[in-house]
């Protein structure tokens, strides 16, 4: 037994959880929980300040990564093949489609929860400094969210995706000098074939996780290095705004207390440096309103995660990812639509290519990733900062008013039919 | 300026000149890699059949090379391209109203292939069509012509 004991103590080296040095070295002994703080402040756990939005991105994540390899174990990607897989996916392989629509539902949850985890961040006024380049990080993280559930959508190799993906490019198509060979280079080809699919599969099993991956992973680390999520709107003070995103250390320092080197203690070989750190630093009254992650922060997280897992599994058993008939690059259906979160883009790009399809989409990006160096207003209170709310709620808006017009508005020739109203046959 | 501090200073220079331009050579050297020097695809140039392969009146859509063979009594062969040139869909011919109808953003093309309606940016392309030695009729796509191009046979 001691042996089995001395085993599992040099697996787990901590104190017993029972105390707080036990709890607090469970989070930095552990290399996957340190980028946790050992303790949080209590306010920063409220449901209301975040709705735990990031976290259900990057659970959602994770689901996709599950069960995209699963899937990669039935799936060729090459034309023919491709759909054939699909199909046996469908029919054939054991919780096939179960996993196939975990895999599409938690994607397209993903583009929504970091679409409104954006929102949330914006609407606290977090991208304020010095979150600034985390803000950047994060519309970063929105672009290659898009990017891997648009080099996805080939993948089924359908109508659907066929037509999706052709009409998606050659938007890109219409960028000045470049957007040609950019197509060129991304689909492989003049068209998109064989080349493109193989293409998209290696973005979208390889390249772009790793980017999502490694990009997340400093999305974290300087979510924790600003001294963890920012501060709820409400308990900001009116007035004192300044002092609450200004960074720095606190202006009275307590003298500190010389104790004598005694042999009861063990001592770390640390550096001490002059200059301020770049977090923001809490009072000792904020100290105060901390608890140990373990549990609390731990749990929520762990209940958010079943919650998020519940949710896609739930959908997954009762509505099915679409697939349509093999793609045929003779017919193109009536109407063609991208995927959903392009639907705006598609409907801009039916009133004018360029300026809807190149100009816009370029403008609204660069607009997301300048707004912390834009917004000069230091203060995170609502009240303080109407015009900009404003203004990104139109933004908002106005991209949610056009995916819904082009998803559930456009019939066949992508005229203005109501969805309450049944085309028959479409114009042909 | 001393001895060392040139000598710093220029070898510094030269070791990123030597990094700045390895990485660009690789880059080029990455973008040309995924550039494909051949193209499977079908050719740009090819043989659609014999003349009398084609009927008189509504234009042929032959699936795969996408495009439109028209045939009239009087004026001969013309070859219209069935990519609409918005977004790369498969227009339609109406023998209803004589017009391409592009199915996914409503552009309409007239009789001649320009653009009478919705978001395309220009006329649909027709194409050369000649007859080859052996009789049969040949498509160039790389070679566009204006729409009243025809072909006596």
């Amino acid at each position: 037994m001691n042996l089995i004991r001395e085993i599992w103590q040099s697996i787990v080296r901590r104190d017993p959880l029972s105390t707080d040095k036990g709890k607090s070295e469970l989070v930095f002994l552990n290399v996957w929980l340190h980028i946790h703080p050992a303790k949080v402040k209590k306010e920063n756990m409220k449901f209301r300040h975040t709705f735990y939005l990031g976290f259900i991105t990057f659970f959602l994540f994770l689901i996709l990564l599950t069960t995209g390899i699963a899937l990669m174990c039935y799936y060729r990607p090459y034309p023919p093949q491709a759909y054939q897989d699909m199909k046996d996916l469908q029919f054939v392989v054991f919780m096939g489609p179960f996993l196939r629509n975990m895999h599409r539902w938690a994607a397209h949850g993903m583009v929504i929860c970091v679409f409104l985890h954006m929102c949330r961040v914006f609407y606290t006024g977090s991208y304020k400094k010095p979150r600034q380049f985390n803000w950047v990080i994060g519309v970063l993280l929105l672009l290659v969210t898009l990017s891997l559930s648009f080099t996805g959508y080939l993948l089924p190799w359908d109508q659907l995706a066929y037509w999706a993906i052709t009409v998606g490019t050659n938007i890109g198509s219409y960028a000045p000098l470049i957007g040609g060979q950019v197509r060129e280079l991304l689909l492989g080809g003049h068209s998109v074939g064989e080349g493109a699919l193989i293409r998209f599969y290696v973005l979208h099993v390889a390249v772009l996780p790793a980017i999502i991956i490694l990009l997340t992973i400093v999305h974290f680390w300087r979510v924790r290095k600003d001294g963890g999520l920012s501060k709820p709107v409400w308990k900001l003070e009116p007035k004192k705004a300044e002092t609450l995103v200004t960074i720095g250390a606190p202006a009275v320092v307590a003298p500190m207390q010389a104790v004598a080197a005694s042999k009861e203690k063990t001592y770390g070989l640390m550096e001490v440096v002059t200059g301020k750190p770049i977090f923001e630093t809490i009072t000792p009254e904020e100290e105060e309103d901390t608890v140990f992650s373990y549990p609390y922060a731990f749990v929520r997280e762990a209940v958010v995660m079943m919650a998020t897992v519940t949710t896609i599994m739930t959908m997954s058993l009762f509505l099915n990812a679409p697939l349509e008939e093999l793609a045929n690059p003779a017919k193109t259906p009536n109407p063609a639509k991208a995927p959903w979160y392009f639907l705006g883009l598609q409907e801009l790009v039916s009133h004018s290519a360029f300026l809807g399809g190149v100009v816009a989409p370029a403008l609204m990006v660069l607009a997301l990733l300048a707004i912390p160096y834009l917004d000069r207003n230091p203060s995170r209170r609502l009240a303080d900062r109407k015009l900009i709310l404003w203004l990104f709620t139109i933004f908002v808006v106005a991209n949610l008013v056009l995916i819904v017009v082009g998803t559930f508005f456009r019939g066949p020739g992508w005229a203005l039919v109501p969805p309450w109203v049944h085309v028959v046959g479409g114009t042909e | 300026m001393d001895r060392r501090e040139f000598f710093k200073i220029s070898w510094g220079a030269v070791g990123i000149a030597a990094l700045v331009s390895a990485v660009g050579v690789s880059l080029a050297a990455v973008v040309r890699f995924l550039m494909p020097s051949v193209f499977y695809e079908p050719p740009q140039s090819f043989k659609i059949g014999e003349p009398g392969d084609f009927p008189f009146g509504p234009p042929t859509f032959l699936v795969d090379e996408k495009i439109f063979v028209f045939r009239d009594r009087d004026k001969g062969f013309a070859v219209a391209s069935a990519v609409c040139t918005h977004l790369g869909c498969t227009v339609a011919h109406f023998s209803s109203d004589q017009r391409f109808h592009c199915p996914c953003h409503g552009s309409v093309f007239g009789a001649d292939g320009a653009v009478q309606h919705g978001p395309a940016p220009r006329a649909l392309d027709w194409f050369e069509v000649t007859q080859a030695r052996d009789g049969q009729l040949r498509v160039d796509k790389d070679k566009v012509v204006p729409p009243t191009y025809r072909l006596m046979v």
